[in-house]
């Protein structure tokens, strides 16, 4: 066979004078022997933290079986009740106290997300593991613009002690590419923005303001390009990238809004520039981006940090005015235990929302949210007396016909949280031989 | 237990056991003893080798000898583990005669908080996090069950140095080992740490006295051990001390009641049996006992088995009641 068909660069950008922005990944790009064939569609991983631990008595126990009514903070997932497993007793050990005391909250995500103990090192110096979705990234992260995405929902500090000598780099850290080195999550939507679909070839200080200024959208900066690379694209490509770039404009328009609403509607609030001013906006607007970015397979790997452990933040937009880690040591007080269990509401209701758009995003006959799988959790269960087992744990999704949702699995306990992610890891041909103190994969949730 | 701001904890014991027979169920009681006055901890019960309902069993001894209040959480007292699809498993009916006992209101006579196999833990992992949770050189092994689970535990990932670290001994009873031959082979011969052999005729000449149950447990009416010793076997009889001599021993090993040899080699016979060849280059030791020491230990056994349960401290506030 004589192979004429040369393929577009995998790393092609459209450029403009002053900005340049990643493209999608089109069967144009795909060597020209594989392009008959139709790949697998990629399988995309992410984990969702909340923080403080969530209301259990209103969390799925019991009896293995097949999803049936669902429990209170469940409740929002009714619609996607098939596309959701639910692991019971699942264990992060280093979360404990063991000999080393307080510090629960300092400890509890970044120990859930690497399985290793957090070494208690003043607020300067810090020592971890590499985290489960650093060990994808490194072995699949070359097959897209970027390797990971690490997003978080409140501004991050990376220096200072911020719990019993846990430095702050504990705390507001999902990711960690290595023992020394975490992934500060990206709280700005424009930043956010801008790692997606920006390029590495980024404006200058004073083209970005003279863009912002005169309202132009990146697109058009890059629209000689963008119709310079339609003609030689066939039909499907052509479709692809017009969907993709109409995406970036609808997400441009929110971080422009947001932008506008952050500075007029609540310019006594201490926030960065640019959040929007109710947390369900927020939300929305930095998933709508993932969503976008999963779908053009800009990366295949995430976090989402919905808040760091600690969290004070108060919940006005459901009338909760307290601080959500005060109510949660609510020492028995039912109406404070009751301001918990809406949070955890609220914020199941958004992922929920989350998962949904997921689900009706289609890519070829499948759908988003079949090919990802995607953990929604916390290293801390009961957050009145910090336990770091009986985690509330969800994964969604179908990891590309891997996973048989529309369950509840309840593990033995202790059971490492870090065996559902060597799990994961497994279905994206990662294959790591063990994830901190992983002692195996979970059985059960899989097809097979 | 670790008792937050009460100093170094106590030595942490890991019991692995098949809690099918009454010395087993005496050398949990021991164990809680201990951990009344201090003189050790509960670090993990691990049941191997038997059904669920020995794991219940366990279950209901921790929780009588916590004493009534809240059952600490799980930072402060693993779940007992047990290992499910055992094929050799073996049905427990000393643990099923207690289980099923009703107070006069129809009720259990005794709370048990596992009613499935998820409510225990996974044996492996237990046994690793116990020891995550000890202090150097803090910690005992006493294994009276087949040797698999445990010599599945050398097998995760830096378990091997967790051990050096932390445990003493381990403190093998010819009582149940010999049910997985290749596991116990593997076990001894890999195992990082001293280990301390507990022959079998050791335990059979020390007899527990069947007359302590109706005598020295008779301050409470409900005693889950003394109701499985006289379930166990009919009324009066004396039962063989292998797993209580273990304990004794892994906890006070310097208190002059069991002499420990010189070093030498555990082998396992092709029945199964164990045998003890003294050498230079071994790392293992047998233990024997004195005659004159005899009494002492029985009434060391006694003591300890019948303390009454003392309360434990828990760490922040009551736990909330789950919503049915």
């Amino acid at each position: 066979m004589i192979l004429l068909r040369k393929a577009l660069d995998r790393r092609t950008f459209l450029k403009g004078a002053s900005a340049a922005i990643g493209l999608p990944v089109l069967d144009a790009m795909l060597p020209a022997l594989k392009a008959s064939q139709i790949p697998g569609q990629p399988v995309r991983a992410a984990w969702f933290y909340v923080p403080n631990g969530i209301d259990m008595r209103h969390w799925l126990a019991g009896d293995d079986g097949p999803l049936g009514t669902l429990p209170k903070v469940l409740e929002p997932f009714e619609k996607v009740k098939n596309d959701i497993l639910i692991l019971s007793n699942l264990t992060s050990n280093w979360g404990r106290p063991l000999l080393v005391g307080a510090g629960d909250h300092g400890r509890a995500v970044s120990s859930y997300m690497t399985g290793v103990q957090v070494q208690k090192l003043g607020g300067v110096d810090v020592k971890l593991g590499v985290s489960a979705d650093q060990i994808a990234a490194r072995a699949v992260g070359h097959l897209t613009k970027l390797p990971s995405v690490e997003m978080g929902l409140e501004e991050a500090r990376q220096a200072g002690n911020c719990d019993n000598n846990y430095s702050c780099a504990y705390v507001y850290n999902m990711a960690w590419r290595s023992e020394t080195q975490p992934l500060p999550p990206i709280s700005d939507p424009r930043a956010l923005f801008e790692r997606l679909f920006g390029t590495d070839i980024v404006e200058s200080p004073a083209a970005h303001a003279r863009r912002l200024a005169m309202r132009r959208s990146i697109l058009d900066l890059v629209s000689d390009d963008t119709h310079r690379l339609e003609s030689n694209l066939g039909a499907v490509d052509r479709r692809k990238l017009d969907e993709y770039l109409s995406s970036v404009r609808e997400i441009e328009k929110m971080v422009e809004r947001s932008e506008k609403e952050g500075t007029i509607i609540d310019p006594g609030i201490e926030k960065p520039f640019g959040i929007p001013p109710t947390f369900d906006d927020y939300f929305r607007l930095m998933t709508d981006m993932l969503i976008v970015a999963f779908k053009a397979d800009l990366t295949r790997i995430a976090t989402l940090l919905i808040g760091r452990e600690g969290s004070t933040r108060s919940y006005r937009e459901i009338g909760i005015p307290d601080g959500h880690h005060p109510l949660t040591h609510h020492q028995g007080n039912m109406e404070m235990l009751n301001k918990v269990c809406e949070i955890n509401c609220y914020h199941a209701r958004l992922f929920a929302e989350f998962l949904v758009k997921m689900k009706a995003t289609k890519e070829g006959d499948s759908n988003l949210l079949d090919q990802s799988m995607i953990v929604y959790g916390s290293g801390i269960s009961d957050g009145n007396v910090h336990t770091h087992d009986q985690l509330p744990t969800m994964l969604a999704g179908r990891g590309g016909n891997f996973l048989n949702p529309g369950r509840h699995i309840a593990y033995q306990r202790e059971t490492p949280v870090a065996n559902l992610f060597a799990t994961m890891l497994d279905r994206m041909d990662v294959h790591p031989e063990h994830i901190g103190d992983s002692t195996g994969r979970l059985k059960g949730v899989s097809l097979s | 237990m670790q008792f937050p701001g009460q100093g170094k904890a106590p030595l942490g014991v890991v019991y692995s056991t098949t809690m099918n027979r009454p010395d087993a169920a005496l050398a949990l009681a021991m164990l809680d003893g201990y951990e009344g006055k201090r003189e050790a901890r509960v670090a993990a019960v691990a049941v191997n080798g038997s059904e669920l309902d020995a794991a219940r069993f366990c279950d209901i001894v921790n929780r009588f000898y916590l004493g009534p209040g809240p059952i600490p959480n799980s930072n402060n007292r693993l779940p007992v583990g047990f290992a499910a699809d055992d094929p050799q498993a073996l049905d427990d009916p000393m643990a099923k005669g207690v289980l099923y006992l009703l107070n006069d209101k129809g009720e259990p006579l005794y709370p048990c908080g596992v009613t499935r196999v998820s409510d225990t833990a996974e044996v492996q992992a237990l046994i690793r996090n116990a020891l995550t949770n000890t202090a150097d050189q803090n910690a005992v092994v006493v294994l009276s069950a087949p040797a698999t689970c445990l010599a599945a535990v050398l097998d995760l990932p830096l378990v091997r140095e967790l051990i050096i670290a932390k445990v003493k001994a381990l403190v093998v009873s010819d009582s149940g080992a010999r049910q997985d031959v290749a596991a116990a082979r593997k076990l001894l011969a890999a195992w990082p740490a001293p280990v301390v052999f507990c022959p079998r005729e050791l335990g059979e000449a020390l007899r527990f006295p069947g007359s302590s149950i109706e005598k020295d447990f008779a301050w409470t009416p409900a005693h889950p051990v003394a109701h499985a010793y006289r379930v166990y076997r009919a009324m009066p009889y004396d039962a063989a001390s292998w797993d209580m001599a273990a304990m004794l021993y892994a906890v006070h090993p310097d208190a002059g009641l069991f002499h420990a040899s010189e070093t030498g080699t555990i082998q396992l016979r092709q029945d199964g049996s164990f045998e003890f060849h003294r050498s230079a280059e071994g790392k293992h030791k047998s233990l024997s006992f004195e005659p004159a020491q005899k009494d002492k230990i029985v009434q060391a056994y006694i003591e300890i088995a019948s303390a009454k349960p003392v309360p434990r401290p828990a760490r922040f506030g009551p736990p909330v009641k789950k919503q049915p």
